[in-house]
């Protein structure tokens, strides 16, 4: 045991001697505090990088997995080292996981040039400055994005403003439906307003009536299904009615407000719908067997984001070709029968029971993903070429087509071929505010958790056996609960926020 | 053979003839229930796996269409996939790279252990002690923690993206585990070596020509076990490459989609055939091995 | 603690456990005696100490001053030349990145990263790890230099008996021969050292600083804070109570988990050792089937078939049950059972294995005794197969404590993604490590997860200590030597 002794009193001497053995650099930090920074964009300045023949400059670009498997990044890839041809540029697919961490990888030399990630991503880089801030009159996409979109990309640092990245498509949760599936007589029976679009689809309480018949009429059978655990659908619910994340305009971490308002009502809405699914609400099993358990009928309307549209009619276009049609027609009936609306009004007294009374229109969470440049690109000008040139109004028509996603560029959303209703609609809702999109601070990442928690349990109640926590007699909300619930998520975002951080 | 066995025996047979006749009843439930026993064993262990299979020829990617344990329609398509479709998930590179990975650290880090243990276990000198305890002592760390410290090294080092990289942090801290190992050498009584010692034989030479030969099932297991560790690890692998044409299969197998979960599978049995094979044909080699570690009577 | 008992087996933990408390004031004040005495002695140590060297011969005196010298001195001009070249190398490693990584490791930097400018700056981390690693090289070079003394003066003594001196050819051979423990070791050691204990060292000096939150995000300096992340886990706050709470559960895991896994291996064993079982290989091939597939595959594999729409969910409501959120929020103790059975079909097989081999060593003759004696079959078993099986397996009974203890991947896999009621970004049924990694990667607060992970530590050696050096084997293998 001696010699344990001995380790433990050796270890402890080191423990000890470290923190005070520490001076922290002293005085010197202070005098390299301060860094000028009015040469930022000097380095965009000048004629472009050159590189040789047998040399050529390479600019490593990260994109997504379905930009690559559905064969737009070669397009992409291809098109620009042509045009860059005598420049000896050539931009290479990086070959990363499309959510890697440029902050951990930047730094060493092992990051992307140029990387294309969703605006919650790229925003996080900002205060390590990983990825650097673009000279605004050199974007040629710049005056052609709507005002969210340069709001998204726009980092406050010091009092003064900078513009971080173009952003290329929208993303926000729209329900999808299967047209096929709709009762026969809808035209008559479930369409009061007379505007051809099917009730169910438009406001939520008709969702929710229509949900129950159909499992009434077949118990392997569903209408509307999400899964509640994923907080980038369930917090919509919370947004409609009057919550916010941050106050101040996203900016002050410290006042959090998903209890703001009538948001406890947005949590009676989720308990109300998970009472009518099955339990695959409360963690992910919905999510995961979307696709499938859409195209095999099972589910009438999923919400999802678009880019999980390509599976969504492939998963269709096999069942339709297993019942025999052929390829061309199995296409074409997918296409006509899955539809994208916006998420469907939810009442203002928060009951889906009632019949009629006034309604508000849902909010989403959704984001603008988009192009930003590594601060640690040896090629800066390069790299501000090749995302001039991938986001070009021809480039973002073709990443339309190719794709399906909905342009954030105005001029390429009004004139977009594939999903154009869908990329009109979003566009409206960006108009009219009805996507929430994510902060871009510090402690936007300390949200899922808790959220994640909060909504895990609310879905879970009408699984309970005994002992529901949300629920009263008669299938009623316990309101006080859910408030009290969502003013504990407020206090663990919080906490996990300062607790520990200096 | 001495005649006390002798007698033993024939006092067992007896026993046994005398039970055989009175106890049936008693003898028919104790083979029923052992072999009922054993059959629910079997099935405990066998039945996972053997589902994992069956995922693997699933014809729908999603796993909530299987009705309960079954999959709703089977299909090789997968298996095709996993190798053909090569775009976005490089199976075949990924095999041939795990495959690389382990081949190396087995080879490098059982060289190490097997010399660490031998030489821990044979000779005597002054730090000898201290480092046993040391190792000890360290192997009580919660390791990953020491990841960031391991990923900063090897940046420093410029070994990111580097299977080479990763065969030298697992061969290097493969002697950690000597203590197996060392459990064997003990066993080997010294008179050998010294008569080896004695016709002039310099240590090394007694290294190579008496102990390697000696230590062959030791060898084959330390093979074995420090091929598996690498073969299945993802944590490493995921924190030092980058670059998706260098990925183990664990790696790739963990970056795959929610809807993939039948090349999942596929995968995964895949993976496991090689370790399954490897297994059953060293099975003796295992138990040899594992018992190593454990204090001799 | 070593001289507190000789085992002899018979006296219960607790009343060993009581004398040990009883005895603590005592040995602590033996423990600040020692101490006082060491200081106390020094002046003459270090008089003794000064004395040897300046008894020692001239060689060995020029050895001490510069590396190779003394072996020069003794024309064993080759070994001389090489110290002097280790000790050129080692300089020249010092004057160009040595000292300023030393000197860095206590700043930490000075001037902050500015990636928008291309101002590279210091980057903490980095500067600690290259000064730890410059501190471990100075170790080494010590411990060189030492051996070069050693060397000089065992050579001098050599030819002072009348011998030639051993040229270089005789020296390198010596290298295989009669020191080839440390030829053979330098690798090992050079290896542990720079991919185990360098990551270790580095861990625990993160502790004290203020690694994490912000700090990383905005990639400014890192600094020395002192005790701060352990007062903190340590406080009344929410982040202490989930520390213990955590602690209890981490702790009942462990125990029932190892107990679990080794009396279920050795369950099988001794069904398969069974006389009436014919076709052993056979039926030892399913547990060994287990055993070799991938770990995290089967645990995604088990959260699959647990999950709420899953296969057992399937039969349970297709035979008219209603189905069970096995991980859901309310569900701790399901949670924790299936994690103790799922955790258990991983570690059966190889404990099986291990009782196999165990079982194949013991002694015939001591049941043939006992069956005379007639002793039922529960008798035999506990009166000789566990005590010989638990003290031949007492080694591997920690290192599967340990194991156990730190188990990352049951409850990562299979109940990942939430958090509980008075818990501190953590769940119920996670493990300390758990915690550990949900603090550090997940939030990326390094420097307390490291200050967790030291408490870790501390808690499983103290534990694993007490355990093995209160076990038979240990003291019966103190008696070999």
């Amino acid at each position: 045991m001696k010699f344990f002794r001995k380790f433990f009193i050796s270890a402890f001497c080191l423990c000890l001697a470290a923190p005070l053995a520490a001076c922290n650099g002293g005085g010197l930090r202070e005098k390299y505090a301060e860094q000028s920074l009015a040469a930022l964009y000097d380095k965009f300045e000048g004629d472009l990088e050159r590189g040789t023949p047998d040399r050529p400059i390479t600019l490593h670009v990260l994109e997504n997995d379905t930009a690559k498997s559905s064969g737009y990044l070669k397009v992409l890839l291809d098109g620009f080292n042509e045009k860059y041809k005598d420049y000896n540029i050539v931009a290479v697919d990086a070959n990363q996981d499309q959510y890697s961490n440029l902050a951990d990888d930047g730094p060493y030399g092992y990051g992307p040039d140029v990387l294309y990630q969703a605006n919650d991503m790229l925003m996080k880089y900002c205060d390590g400055k990983h990825i650097t801030p673009l000279p605004i009159e050199k974007l040629d996409a710049y005056n052609q994005l709507p005002e969210l979109a340069k709001k998204t990309y726009t980092y406050n640092y010091k009092n003064a403003e900078y513009f971080m990245g173009v952003g290329v498509n929208m993303q926000a949760g729209m329900l999808y439906y299967r047209k096929d599936l709709l009762p026969a007589d809808w035209e008559t029976a479930w369409d009061d307003n007379k505007n051809g679009v099917p009730d169910m689809v438009e406001d939520m309480r008709k969702l929710y009536k229509w949900s129950k018949i159909r499992h009434d009429n077949n118990s392997a059978e569903y209408g509307f299904m999400q899964s509640f655990d994923d907080p980038y659908f369930s917090c919509g619910y919370l947004f409609s009615y009057g919550a916010y994340v941050f106050g101040s305009n996203n900016t002050n971490t410290k006042d959090i407000g998903f209890d703001n308002g009538n948001a406890k009502l947005g949590a009676g809405i989720i308990l109300q719908l998970a009472a009518v699914m099955n339990s695959g609400c409360v963690d992910n099993s919905i999510t995961v067997a979307r696709e499938s358990e859409f195209a095999s009928g099972a589910y009438f309307a999923v919400p999802d984001t678009q880019d999980m549209y390509g599976t969504l009619s492939s998963e269709l276009i096999s069942v339709y070709r297993k019942q025999g049609m052929s390829s061309s027609e199995a296409r074409a009936a997918a296409e006509k029968n899955i539809v994208a609306v916006p998420m469907p009004a939810l009442p203002v007294s928060g009951d889906l029971t009632e019949t009629d009374g006034d309604t508000i229109d849902a909010i989403t969470m959704g984001g603008i993903n988009g192009y930003a440049i590594s601060s640690y690109t040896k090629y800066p000008k390069a790299s501000l070429a090749f995302l001039n040139y991938a986001t070009s109004y021809e480039m973002i028509l073709k990443r339309n087509r190719y794709l399906g996603i909905a342009p954030a560029r105005s001029d390429c959303n009004r004139d977009c071929t594939v999903q154009a209703d869908v990329a009109h609609s979003l566009y409206s809702m960006v108009e009219t505010d009805r996507i929430s999109i994510m902060p871009s601070v510090y402690g936007v990442e300390r949200i899922w958790t808790p959220l994640a928690t909060a909504f895990t349990d609310i879905a879970t109640d009408p699984y309970r056996t005994s002992g529901k926590k949300y629920t009263l007699g008669g299938g009623k909300c316990n309101y006080n609960a859910l408030d009290k619930l969502l003013k504990s998520v407020n206090r663990n975002i919080y906490d996990s926020i300062y607790t520990i951080n200096r | 053979m001495s005649t006390g066995r002798q007698d033993r025996l024939l006092n067992k047979n007896i026993k046994r003839s005398r039970v055989s006749k009175r106890l049936t009843a008693k003898r028919f439930f104790e083979y029923f229930f052992t072999y009922l026993a054993l059959l629910v064993i079997a099935f405990i262990f066998l039945f996972p796996v053997l589902w994992l299979v069956l995922a693997s020829f699933s014809e729908s990617g999603s796993m909530y269409t299987f009705k309960g344990f079954f999959p709703s329609a089977y299909s090789v398509e997968t298996f095709k996939k996993l190798f053909t479709d090569t775009d976005m998930y490089n199976y075949p590179r990924w095999f041939f790279n795990t495959l690389f990975i382990a081949v190396g650290s087995s080879l490098l880090g059982s060289l190490l252990v097997i010399l660490t243990a031998y030489v821990m276990s044979r000779f005597r000198f002054g730090a000898r002690k201290g480092i046993m305890k040391t190792t000890m002592i360290l192997g009580m760390f919660p390791s990953f923690m020491a990841m960031t410290a391991v990923y900063l090294l090897m940046t420093q080092f410029g070994m990111i993206n580097n299977l080479f990289g990763l065969i030298l942090i697992y061969s290097a801290g493969a002697p950690m585990g000597y203590l197996t190992q060392k459990g064997f050498f003990d066993t080997i009584s010294n008179s050998m070596y010294e008569a080896a010692r004695i016709d002039g034989a310099s240590n090394l030479k007694v290294f190579i020509k008496i102990t390697l030969p000696i230590a062959m099932p030791m060898i084959v297991y330390t093979l074995i076990t420090s091929f598996t560790w690498p073969w299945s690890d993802f944590i490493l692998p995921k924190l030092l490459l980058k670059n998706k044409d260098l990925y183990t299969v664990a790696v790739g197998l963990m970056s795959l989609g929610d809807t993939e979960f039948a090349r999942f599978a596929a995968g995964s049995v895949f993976i496991a055939v090689p370790i399954i094979i490897l297994y059953f044909c060293l099975v003796k080699y295992m138990v040899n091995g594992l018992t190593a570690g454990a204090v001799k009577e | 603690m070593e001289n507190t008992e000789v085992y002899t087996g018979k006296k219960p933990l607790i009343k060993r456990l009581g004398g040990w408390f009883k005895n603590l004031p005592v040995r602590i004040g033996a423990f600040f005696k020692r101490i006082g005495l060491w200081f106390k002695s020094r002046p003459s140590a270090i008089a003794a100490w000064a004395q040897g060297i300046k008894r020692s011969p001239k060689p060995v005196k020029a050895s001490m001053c510069l590396m190779g010298l003394g072996q020069i001195m003794q024309r064993q001009i080759i070994k001389g030349i090489l110290f002097i070249l280790m000790f050129g190398g080692y300089v020249t490693y010092m004057v160009l990145a040595g000292g300023k990584a030393m000197y860095n490791f206590f700043s930490l930097g000075v001037v902050p990263p500015n990636p928008w400018l291309g101002i590279e700056g210091d980057n903490s981390v980095i500067m600690m790890l290259l000064g730890t690693l410059a501190f471990i090289i100075t170790g080494f070079f010590i411990a060189v230099h030492l051996a070069n003394i050693r060397d000089a003066r065992r050579t001098y003594e050599y030819v002072s008996r009348g011998n030639a001196t051993p040229d270089f050819r005789q020296s390198l051979a010596s290298m295989f021969d009669k020191y080839f423990y440390v030829t053979a070791l330098v690798l090992p050691i050079v290896g542990v050292f720079v991919f185990n204990i360098l990551p270790i060292i580095f861990m625990v000096f993160l502790a004290f600083t203020d690694y994490g939150g912000n700090v990383v995000l905005s990639g400014s300096l890192v600094s020395w804070i002192g005790f701060d992340n352990f007062s903190q886990l340590f406080s009344t706050g929410l982040m202490g109570s989930t520390f213990f709470k955590i602690l209890g559960w981490n702790l009942l895991w462990a125990v029932m988990s190892t107990a679990l896994n080794y009396f279920g291996g050795l369950a099988i064993a001794l069904l398969l050792n069974k006389k009436i079982v014919k076709g052993k290989k056979f039926w030892r091939a399913f547990p060994v089937l287990a055993f070799a597939v991938p770990g995290f595959i089967t645990l995604l594999a088990f959260k699959f078939m647990f999950s709420n729409q899953g296969p057992i969910n399937y039969y349970i409501e297709k035979f008219g049950g209603t189905g069970k959120l096995f991980f859901g929020i309310d569900s701790r103790w399901s949670a924790r059972l299936i994690g103790w059975l799922v955790n258990a079909w991983l570690s059966i097989p190889s404990s099986m294995l291990l009782a196999t081999g165990i079982l194949a060593n013991l002694n015939p003759d001591l049941y043939e005794a006992a069956r005379i004696d007639g002793a039922s079959a529960w008798v035999q078993f506990i009166k000789i197969t566990l005590p010989f099986v638990i003290f031949a397996t007492t080694p591997v009974l920690i290192g599967q404590f340990m194991g156990n203890f730190n188990n990352f991947g049951v409850f990562y896999f299979l109940r990942g993604g939430i958090i509980c009621d008075g818990y501190f970004l953590a769940s119920d049924t996670d493990l300390l490590i758990n915690w550990l990694y949900r603090l550090s990667i997940d939030q990326q607060y390094y420097s307390f997860g490291a200050a967790i992970s030291i408490i870790i530590f501390i808690i499983a050696s103290v534990i694993s200590l007490f355990v093995y050096v209160k076990s038979p084997s240990y003291s019966k293998e103190d008696m070999y030597r």
